[in-house]
């Protein structure tokens, strides 16, 4: 397979899965500040102001003139403005693009459905539904996202190009989910004991909906709200798609068949960052999370992805 | 008229013909009507059934055939500001249709071309001997801009220099056929002949099989065993692939999809390097050594350490391992000089020379700027001809005569006077026309028709082509660069299937229902319905 065209298979998926979580984000958090009824204006500001941390975005400053709250300023930029460079329309025109270059290698269904959620979000037709109902606008988005991941999954093979997909996804997952419960972890910190239980646990309804975990986690703890427990699950489940766990064991599967296909005796640096973070999580105890710290033990699993990440391209982009 | 039992047909009754009612055919020459009401006999049956759809269901099957195109990307690049704007080809859903003998002769016409055309390159590049006996002018070979000294005494696998070929052909107003020019270096649109054809069995199926079309789906299948007969000789099992500039280019998805019709990498300058005299592509596993590349990129780019050196779609030392014979580049290097507008007035001496023969398709009268007496004719006579660059493609660099303003030709003219080998020009052909879509009626607009030539172990011309249509009335310009769209193209079996066709739409089309249906049900497995 060609590098190039590798490189383009893990981008592809990578930004498809991103468009998903940032539609997840403005969706969920929309409904969130719903919920709260009259509290919610305390909260707003910080709020949106966490959706952009959680996307690596610097804050944004109203124009000169702009009376809109933050919620739809936050939620305009992150949607369908071209100038972000993780908008959900950055995103998905990026991944497209991708799929172009490697129109010959993906399905012709991988590429029909990519290639219409991008026009689906293009030109007059997608402001004018995006001003009528974000919410729809944000669930085709989703649902575009995973009937891509299904294709991907139905209608290729389970070959070099598959396995670079499932990186880029996993890898993406895992980052956004660290950042989700990470930036979260500081709000509610900020915010101090003062804060009443029930908006508590909207907070944290809300870090687990924002990663479409909230049924899963519900089946597992009977309901009940809980910091440490919801970190475990995100962290630590084992079977859940979406937790970081799964993710990382997914993804090293993904990187140790790449390498096997080409150096069936080897290990590459990849392999063997992701294995010792697969082991690590795999063997953790229940409360190692809590004793390291949230945010300590998340720096930690983000900084291996990325060394994972660059070891990967360096092995099989840039020859 | 035809009675067929679908709902369609009566939904708008009172529409019924009205979409050929003022259909009018002004003097020139029309392909599916003799004259007003009178369709050509191999044309009877679309007439009717067109007519007696209506206007509402005809646009419902275009704009499927918009969304379809839309969602497939079959798409092109327009630039015309610094951002390229992606558009689809617009596709015209009323079918070309050539009948069986008339196409033999064009089958004919074009074999002998690009054999002689071949011919011309292998001359050229060794011994030259046309210009030893005085055929055409060494001024005018030397003079071309994309006659590649580097290709001398080059060696190239089968001699073959021009594998693919497009030819565009037109029609003047007694529906004669002329050679309006080859286009032998990278021709493109051959994508969008087999997207339009597949797009038309789609949205018009009983039109489709109600005629007996020649397929034209084994072009991938031709075109790679053309690729892996010029192979290097010293491979049993060539690596090939499609060289595209990148997704910039405005071709791009055909580079994409005739790669992925054969089943062969894609690749970019970028993705290759040469290494003691072979090409390999970078892959995750290491370099792969490639064989014969179909390049669709101009001589120009292909190589900066030989041709332009600022150019990165290339890769460096290409040319070096072309001419070592280690890699096979389709077409070969330096094939524009058999399609320099100004070679082009040559051609039937070519053929006289080359194959003793009589050109079977006559070429239109040119002017050659370059002879003294032919540019003193045509700068006294801009206001009716047609002046094109010789080094320009894609309807760019062109005066239209009798539609131009007097600064236009002034500008034209000293052009012309500075640079006399650059241009030729040429009497303005009234193309023939062809109904198209137009709101909701049909009206005629020009086309012309670019069939595909291989030249591989035979050679083969793929059964029709696309045909070109110019959307805005009048127009005579039919390049997608230029408002055209296409047209799906039917060269019929022979005059008895297309006789049979003539009187089966009804009782065709509830088979056709039957028998679908009747395999469906027999061929769903017993779910859990039965199961359960």
């Amino acid at each position: 397979m060609l590098s190039r065209d590798a490189d383009a298979m893990f981008w592809m998926s990578r930004y498809v899965e991103r468009a998903e979580h940032v539609a997840r984000l403005l969706w969920v958090n929309a409904n969130v500040l719903v919920d709260m009824g009259d509290l919610a204006a305390r909260f707003e500001e910080r709020q949106w102001e966490g959706i952009l941390a959680i996307l690596r975005l610097d804050n944004l400053e109203p124009a000169p003139g702009d009376q809109r709250p933050v919620s739809e300023r936050v939620a305009a930029h992150m949607t369908l403005s071209a100038d972000n460079s993780n908008s959900i329309v950055a995103c998905l025109t990026r991944a497209r693009e991708n799929a172009r270059s490697i129109r010959e290698i993906i399905s012709a269904e991988m590429w029909e459905n990519l290639n219409q959620l991008y026009w689906s979000i293009q030109g007059d037709d997608a402001a004018a539904r995006f001003a009528e109902s974000p919410d729809d606008l944000y669930r085709s988005v989703m649902t575009g996202s995973m009937l891509f991941q299904g294709l991907t999954d139905q209608t290729l093979e389970h070959d070099q190009r598959w396995l670079f997909t499932q990186v880029g996804k996993y890898f993406e997952r895992i980052d956004v989910t660290c950042r989700v419960i990470a930036t979260k972890f500081a709000i509610l910190q900020d915010m101090g004991p003062s804060l009443e239980v029930p908006i508590r646990n909207i907070h944290w309804m809300a870090v687990l909906k924002s990663c479409g975990s909230i049924e899963a986690y519900r089946r597992e703890n009977f309901g009940e709200m809980d910091p440490t427990r919801v970190a475990n699950f995100l962290i630590l489940q084992r079977d859940f798609p979406r937790s970081i766990r799964f993710s990382v064991a997914a993804a090293r599967r993904a990187i140790a068949s790449i390498r096997t296909g080409i150096n069936v005796g080897g290990v590459d640096a990849a392999e063997r960052i992701l294995g010792r973070l697969d082991a690590q999580l795999e063997f953790a105890e229940r409360c190692e999370i809590e004793e390291t710290g949230v945010p300590e033990y998340l720096q930690k699993i983000e900084s291996a992805i990325g060394a994972a990440s660059a070891a990967m391209q360096k092995a099989y982009f840039q020859h | 008229m035809h009675t067929i039992g679908s709902a369609e047909m009566d939904e708008d009754k009172e529409k019924t013909s009205t979409m050929f009612e003022n259909y009018q055919v002004d003097g020139l020459f029309d392909e599916m009507f003799i004259e007003p009401g009178k369709p050509r006999p191999h044309y009877a049956s679309v007439a009717s059934r067109l007519s007696s759809m209506g206007h509402a269901a005809f646009q419902r099957r275009r704009h499927m055939a918009d969304v379809t195109f839309r969602n497939q990307g079959i798409t092109f690049t327009v630039y015309n500001d610094t951002r390229g704007v992606e558009k689809i080809f617009p596709f015209d859903l009323v079918p070309r249709i050539v009948p069986a003998d008339e196409w033999r002769g064009i089958e004919k016409g074009l074999i002998q071309r690009i054999t002689a055309l071949n011919l011309f390159c292998q001359d050229i590049y060794r011994e030259q001997r046309i210009l030893h006996e005085g055929i055409i002018p060494p001024e005018l070979i030397y003079g071309a801009k994309m006659f590649r000294r580097e290709m001398f005494n080059v060696r190239v696998p089968r001699n073959i220099y021009i594998h693919i070929c497009g030819t565009d052909l037109i029609r003047d107003k007694d529906g004669t056929y002329f050679v309006l020019e080859d286009n032998g270096r990278t021709p493109s649109g051959v994508s969008y002949v087999l997207e339009n054809r597949s797009v038309m069995k789609r949205c018009l199926p009983s039109l489709f099989s109600a005629y007996g079309v020649r397929a034209i789906e084994d072009y991938p299948f031709n075109l790679l065993q053309c690729l892996k007969y010029v192979a290097p000789g010293h491979v049993d099992d060539p690596v090939i692939a499609v060289l595209t500039p990148g997704i910039y280019n405005s071709a791009y998805f055909e580079h994409s999809f005739l790669a992925r019709q054969m089943g062969v990498e894609l690749v970019e300058g970028r993705d290759l390097l040469v290494e003691n005299g072979f090409v390999y592509m970078r892959t995750t596993a290491g370099l792969r050594r490639v064989d014969v590349l179909y390049r669709r990129l101009d001589d120009d780019f292909l190589d900066p350490l030989c041709f332009r050196p600022s150019s990165i779609l290339g890769v460096p030392g290409l040319m070096n391992a072309y001419r070592c014979g280690n890699v096979s580049l389709a077409n070969a290097v330096g094939t524009g000089v058999a399609d320099d507008k100004a070679i082009y007035p040559y051609v039937p001496d070519m053929i006289k020379f080359y194959l003793q023969q009589d050109a079977i398709l006559p070429n239109v009268p040119t002017y050659i700027c370059a002879r003294e007496s032919d540019r003193k004719y045509v700068l006294e006579h801009l206001h009716e001809l047609v002046v094109k660059s010789t080094n320009e493609s894609g309807g760019y660099g062109m005066l239209m005569g009798h539609q131009s303003t007097q600064k236009e030709r002034d500008e034209f003219a000293e052009k012309i006077r500075d640079d006399p080998r650059n241009f030729i020009a040429q009497p303005v052909v009234q193309l023939s026309q062809h109904p198209s879509l137009v709101e909701d009626h049909f009206e005629g607009r020009r086309v012309d028709l670019r069939p595909y030539i291989l030249y591989g172990e035979k050679v083969i011309v793929m059964p029709g082509g696309l045909t070109r249509v110019a959307l805005r009335k009048g127009s005579l310009v039919v390049n997608s660069s230029q408002g055209g769209g296409s047209k799906d193209t039917w060269v019929l079996e022979d005059e008895a299937a297309m006789a049979a066709s003539a009187s089966t739409n009804g009782s065709a089309l509830a088979a056709t229902n039957g028998a679908v249906n009747g395999a469906t049900h027999g061929a769903v497995p017993a779910g859990n319905g039965s199961a359960r």
